[in-house]
């Protein structure tokens, strides 16, 4: 692990300060007044943001849409979540407190003056696409299992490109959802915005993303 | 194409109302009765089985390729780098 030992720092002095993941000189500067509720003492920093960079990337990979602006957004809402981890609160979810602060980071430094469009049409495409697209292809049998099969054939960068392809505000709820594991509760949370509209877009991502998969399967002679 | 078996029993969903919340089936978004009156309809409706399978199988699979990301072997040095100086500055 690269992290720097002080960032995991336990010591006594720390501990009477109620905030323990802090290092020494950086627990000398604050008072127990400026978090009221300090992090879990058995936790660090380090601990917490460690497993969640590799997910954190493939979600900055999405966002953003190339390798080096995703590491920028890591390195960068890292370096956020660290100025801003004693307003973190015990017993609250880590995971999408971060992630607030890197799609926060996103939306703030890499969309500033960009107007973004995604590739995928957002007229509808209709509910359960693939499976009728499959259907009317003749590859649908009682025996046989189609979307295995269709899915056997599209491989991780055909379907990251389809992902890529929709526009910012579902591309985002889509991300979370599909690489993260958030709840419709959660991804609310980390995007601030209400789970009916957390459930309506990913409903439409849905659609668009199964239409961008089609597109992509057709042009390539999979379908 | 699938055929559509007419359901309109007050226990369960009929097919369109089941294929309606079946995003929200997969997700376990729905709520405990809302659970039972699509597995309800699922025990009796092969057509609509069919369609809740697919979209289960694309939606792990999705989930499984959209997955395997793994982290540039430099980043982790560069971000252990950067928080560094904010730590001895005092990190707030």
């Amino acid at each position: 692990m690269a992290f720097p030992s002080h960032l995991t720092v336990l010591g006594p002095i720390a501990d009477l300060t109620g905030l323990g993941w802090l290092p020494l000189a950086v627990a000398a500067l604050v008072s127990p007044a400026d978090s009221p509720t300090p992090p879990p003492a058995s936790s660090t920093f380090e601990s917490l943001l460690t497993p969640l960079l590799a997910p954190a990337y493939g979600t900055a990979l999405h966002l953003a849409r190339n390798r080096a602006d995703a590491e920028d957004l890591v390195q960068e809402a890292s370096l956020q979540a660290f100025r801003a981890f004693h307003t973190f609160q015990t017993g609250t979810n880590f995971k999408a407190w971060f992630f607030r602060i890197l799609t926060n980071c996103f939306i703030s430094r890499y969309r500033k003056g960009r107007k973004e469009r995604g590739d995928v049409s957002l007229d509808d495409a209709p509910d359960l696409f693939l499976y009728t697209k499959t259907a009317e292809a003749g590859t649908y049998t009682a025996e046989s299992n189609p979307a295995q099969a269709l899915m056997a054939k599209l491989g991780e960068e055909q379907v990251g490109r389809a992902l890529d392809a929709l526009p910012l505000e579902y591309r985002s709820v889509a991300t979370l959802y599909f690489i993260e594991d958030f709840s419709y509760q959660q991804i609310g949370e980390v995007l601030e915005v209400p789970v009916g509209t957390v459930r309506s877009r990913l409903h439409r991502a849905r659609k668009m993303l199964q239409k961008a998969l089609y597109g992509i399967a057709h042009d390539e002679g999979i379908l | 194409m699938r055929e559509s078996c007419n359901m309109d029993r007050l226990d369960r969903y009929t097919c369109d109302e089941a294929l309606r919340r079946v995003e929200d089936f997969l997700d376990r978004e729905l709520t405990a009765d809302e659970m039972r009156m699509v597995e309800a309809h699922l025990e009796t409706c092969e057509a609509c089985t069919g369609q809740f399978l697919f979209e289960r199988q694309v939606l792990a699979d999705l989930k499984d390729k959209l997955r395997r990301v793994a982290l540039p072997p430099d980043l982790l040095a560069r971000i252990s780098r950067s928080l560094e100086p904010e730590a001895g500055l005092g990190g707030q």
